[in-house]
């Protein structure tokens, strides 16, 4: 195994545990409620998981790859899936697999 | 209400984590494919795999190795990528509340990237009760899904979804749909100006500079968003 990228794995692996644990392990009171860092901290969440769905979908939103109307009946069945019973696993693979039917059908 | 809701345990997060494996897997096997095809083994792919475990750093890890980039810079850039996942644990113990225990984050902390955490912060905002087993349940099938996949991938070499475009347009969207999922699971009049100032954030910073300057951008934005409420009552106590 090539040594360079052993130890370029080892730097970013260990980088990567430290962003993961650290902050956990050091984190030793609850933050004001209703101060900054508590709204920050409570922000945090909804915002990165807002982020993680924008940039996810963005690519597939380009004209140049064209695969708008799967992924839109994908988005619509993610939400419809999700109402009744406000399952985030059968919503998700609802999605998927109406993404992936509706693909079959314009092939 | 919730006091009285016992904590799930470590088979409950195995089963919650089923989205992620399923998302997880396409993703890693095309890391795989990748990575033999740039020339490194299947034992340095899964090694990368099972010592990064970051989805995006991996494949640019592959683009700076066969680039020839020195192993510092290649280092620190992937280390850069991955600022964001520094906001994750505060969050989640916060949401946690009294639950919050941190005994063994040493370990499953490694487990918590973007997906892992989205659907821990979800279950939580839904009433579930915070508890490490189930932190580790959902960590460590998502984990083993990355570096199976990784393996086979590796191993099946290029071409192998290339002859189901359906199977691979629907796992290309599982992650999209499971983001979109947690997203409404999560969604309250609260929370609204963090979104839509990270939806906005993101868009911007992506096509003015990057992707990944995208998601700092949305991550951060959304995040300050949400400390407007607390600074605008500070000045008028003040």
């Amino acid at each position: 195994m090539n040594p360079d990228l052993i130890l370029m794995a080892l730097l970013a692996g260990g980088a990567n545990w430290a962003f993961r644990a650290l902050p956990t392990l050091m984190m030793r009171s609850e933050p004001r409620p209703g101060g900054l860092l508590a709204g920050f901290l409570g922000s945090t969440g909804p915002a990165a998981i807002a982020t993680l769905f924008t940039a996810s979908i963005l690519p597939a939103l380009t004209p140049v790859r064209g695969d708008l109307l799967p992924v839109a009946a994908g988005v619509v069945a993610t939400v419809l899936a999700f109402l009744p019973r406000r399952s985030v696993v059968a919503a998700t693979l609802t999605g998927a697999l109406v993404c992936g039917l509706v693909t079959a059908l314009m092939r | 209400m919730t006091d009285q809701i016992a904590p799930p345990g470590f088979r409950h997060g195995l089963l919650a984590a089923l989205p992620i494996v399923m998302g997880y897997f396409p993703i890693a096997f095309s890391f795989g494919v990748a990575a033999t095809r740039a020339g490194l083994s299947l034992p340095e792919a899964v090694m990368l795999s099972l010592v990064i475990y970051a989805g995006a750093s991996q494949f640019l890890a592959l683009a700076l190795v066969t680039g020839g980039a020195p192993v510092l810079v290649a280092a620190f850039t992937l280390i850069a990528m991955n600022l964001r996942h520094v906001l994750y644990g505060p969050a989640l113990m916060k949401e946690a509340g009294k639950d919050a225990t941190r005994r063994h984050a040493w370990a499953w902390a490694w487990g918590l990237t973007d997906e892992v955490f989205g659907q821990a912060l979800g279950a939580l905002s839904r009433g579930q009760r915070f508890s490490e087993p189930y932190m580790f349940g959902l960590g460590l099938a998502a984990y083993a899904s990355w570096v199976l996949g990784t393996a086979v991938g590796g191993f099946a070499g290029g071409g192998a979804l290339e002859a189901w475009p359906a199977v691979s347009a629907g796992l290309d969207f599982m992650l999209t749909a499971l983001f979109l999922a947690l997203l409404l699971s999560i969604l309250s009049r609260a929370a609204l100006p963090a979104i839509l100032v990270a939806v906005l954030a993101t868009v911007i910073g992506t096509l003015m500079w990057s992707g990944t300057a995208g998601v700092l951008a949305g991550m951060i934005g959304g995040a300050l968003a949400g400390m407007v409420p607390g600074w605008s009552r500070a000045r008028r106590l003040a």
